[in-house]
């Protein structure tokens, strides 16, 4: 539920659609009706209450009739949480997309496109049709470049539907291939990325799998167990890792990605410090790799002199040709 | 009546007003009759206070995607003075014949959650709530699956409201290996998620030419300007910028040796074909491209092109310089 204050903008656009709402759904809770406009039941039982003053213009130094104005049932209000429209006025009809709407659904319908429960339905076009056609002006083209669907992420997929474990061999980065067994729970898709989020078998605990990692995806017919178990949080680390410092212009901060959090940042003039937790400190020099020397890993010294040493090895390559 | 309306109610009251009215209210018969202004009025409130509390509302209004529609005098279309105002039906209301089933509502739903900014987020859902305002309701969520959108760069928002109201963009943008940013002028024709980085397309004026420009290399703000472009420019525009990385894609090719076994050869080996000696990887962006290959430090090494094995060879020089030895010249800069 959103906690941040309302705006009158914000406002004024949930009434043109909770009119049509209430008056399309008849009575509705005011629980539920807080839950579909993502608002406390406090703001959205205030929201209804002033509902009853908005209605069509009067004329100059007369009150508007009752009949100008919206009314709702204020005793199924008060008595039972219940809200319902009982005059209405105007507003009935659901108002178009805004271009940002539009443009953000749009977006996202190219992002899910590539889910195969997505792409096997089949509408996908049809949306990207409709959705063009019923915003009020023409959204910004957003384009989300689609990913490719491969034997590995379409293997996982069929687990997860048909809810068994799969199983692969894991080649994590500066390890020895591993064959794991996990109850698939959920499918990460982030820039660009694909992770499986499941339990591991061999580590008995929630883990998250880089799909490029995984080869030999082989479906098992064990059922999943661990289904309900919480996700992890894919890229904050865990408790008992190690924090890694690293200090790096701000406007580069954006390409650390997930790494960044609000909690773990500090800025020293025009540079950031950020503290990133990996089970394995020296793992950061691979994203050290990345800033070409305009990252500075400060601390502990292991990460600092891996990341100088992972440069000078692969510098020697060059210079021994 | 000393209680002051909230400009939420005002908007709403004026929304309905120009909904009920066919052949519109002038600007003097919505400010003495529409509550919110009414009462102001009433109260003594200036008029050139009222009219430009109804200009700003009718500027909020619009930028909610409501139609308002002025109609002004025929013969001189300047003089707005006895202007009317009003909301069109078939403009505001969505189309009639426009429907969704169940089961595109369920992958709607899933479209909407896509986004992990906040106010992108907030706008998929309100186009999705809009949905059910008509009455249907999903399938079966589906489930399993988290796909996930982040727009982190500052210049996401300013450009793509350029877009949308066909303005010129200044911005400074500042190419790899160069000191200095450089002051770029365009008509953004389209935003672009490509290899997970955020790009711009459109018509760099003083080039006067297509150009694909990344949005992490944009430093500081982005200027929308008062000059507009036709927006018929902005046609096809995504599939063009979509058809133009790929082109550049299939143009840029690497040979590579990498050591099998190796994050580098996993990674590399998606996007890879298999040559005599090594592999040979399509690339984009020659930086961004050589970023990525110094991360895998010594499982990977470029045989060519040479400005790629320079870029790679520069890259790892400066990681070694800047996590030198000595501590204190590292750290105390």
């Amino acid at each position: 539920m959103a906690d941040r204050p309302l705006l009158a903008t914000d406002r004024v656009r949930a009434y043109l659609t909770l009119v049509p709402y209430l008056l399309e759904r008849g009575q509705v809770s005011l629980a539920e009706a807080a839950r579909e406009f993502d608002v406390s039941t406090t703001d959205m039982r205030t929201m209804v209450e002033k509902l009853t003053v908005i209605g069509l213009p009067g004329d100059s130094g007369y009150w508007q009739q009752p009949h100008e104005l919206f009314d709702i049932n204020w005793d199924l209000l008060d008595e039972e949480d219940i809200i319902e429209i009982t005059n209405d006025v105007g507003l009935r009809r659901v108002p178009r997309f805004t271009a940002r709407e539009a443009a953000a659904l749009l977006a996202g319908l190219q992002m899910v496109a590539a889910v195969p429960a997505v792409s096997d339905s089949g509408l996908v076009a049809g949306l990207l049709a409709k959705l063009a056609r019923a915003a009020a002006d023409a959204p910004a083209d957003v384009v989300i470049a689609p990913s490719a669907v491969d034997e590995v992420r379409d293997a996982v997929s069929a687990a997860l539907r048909r809810g068994v474990a799969v199983s692969f061999r894991y080649q994590a980065p500066d390890s020895a291939p591993t064959t794991r067994t996990v109850d698939p729970v959920q499918v990460l898709i982030t820039n660009g990325q694909w992770y499986l989020q499941g339990w591991c078998h061999l580590r008995e605990a929630m883990r998250t799998f880089h799909l490029d990692r995984v080869s030999e995806p082989e479906l098992t017919d064990i059922p999943i167990s661990h289904a309900d178990a919480a996700v992890p949080d894919a890229f904050g680390g865990a408790v008992d890792d190690a924090e890694v410092t690293v200090r790096l212009p701000r406007r580069l901060v954006p390409l650390l990605g997930d790494y960044v959090r609000a909690d773990n940042t500090r800025e020293i003039g025009d540079d950031v410090i950020v503290g990133i937790r990996l089970s394995d400190p020296r793992g950061i020099k691979r994203v050290a790799g990345r800033f070409g020397g305009r990252l500075e890993v400060s601390e502990p010294d292991t990460a600092r002199s891996a990341t100088r040493e992972w440069a000078a090895a692969g510098l020697a390559l060059y210079r021994h040709p | 009546m000393a209680t002051r309306i909230p400009p939420e109610e005002r908007q709403t009251n004026l929304v309905v007003a120009l909904m009920a009215t066919e052949i519109g209210l002038t600007k003097q018969q919505i400010l003495d009759s529409v509550s919110g202004y009414r009462q102001r009025a009433e109260t003594g409130a200036r008029a050139d206070a009222l009219e430009k509390m109804f200009e700003r509302d009718k500027d909020e209004l619009r930028a909610l995607g409501v139609p308002i529609e002025t109609i002004g005098d025929p013969s001189d279309p300047t003089d707005l003075r006895e202007a009317r105002y009003r909301i069109p039906k078939a403009e505001y209301d969505l189309p009639a014949d426009i429907s969704f089933s169940p089961a595109e509502l369920a992958v709607l739903q899933l479209a909407g959650s896509v986004w992990s900014a906040e106010s992108a987020s907030a706008d998929a859902q309100a186009g999705v709530r809009k949905i059910r305002a008509l009455g249907i309701d999903g399938d079966e969520p589906i489930i399993g699956f988290a796909p996930r959108i982040t727009a982190r760069e500052t210049s996401f928002a300013p450009l793509q409201t350029a877009i949308e109201e066909c303005r010129t963009v200044t911005f400074e943008y500042l190419k790899p290996g160069e000191q200095t940013p450089r002051l770029r002028v365009m008509e953004p024709l389209a935003l672009l998620d490509f290899e997970a980085r955020w790009h711009v397309y459109g018509i760099d004026v003083d080039a006067d030419a297509e150009r694909t420009f990344l949005l992490s290399r944009i430093v500081g703000d982005v200027t929308v300007t008062k000059k507009g472009f036709d927006s018929a420019l902005r046609e096809g525009a995504g599939d063009r910028a979509l058809a133009g990385l790929r082109a550049v894609a299939s143009r840029n090719t690497a040979l590579l040796e990498v050591t099998p076994g190796t994050e580098a050869a996993l990674r590399l080996g998606r996007r890879a074909k298999a040559e005599v000696q090594g592999i040979s990887v399509p690339f984009v962006d020659l930086h961004i491209f050589a970023d990525e290959l110094a991360s895998y430090g010594p499982e990977v090494r470029v045989v060519e092109p040479a400005v790629l094995r320079d870029a790679v060879i520069e890259r790892l020089t400066a990681i070694i310089a800047s996590h030198a030895d000595d501590a204190a010249t590292g750290r105390d800069r």
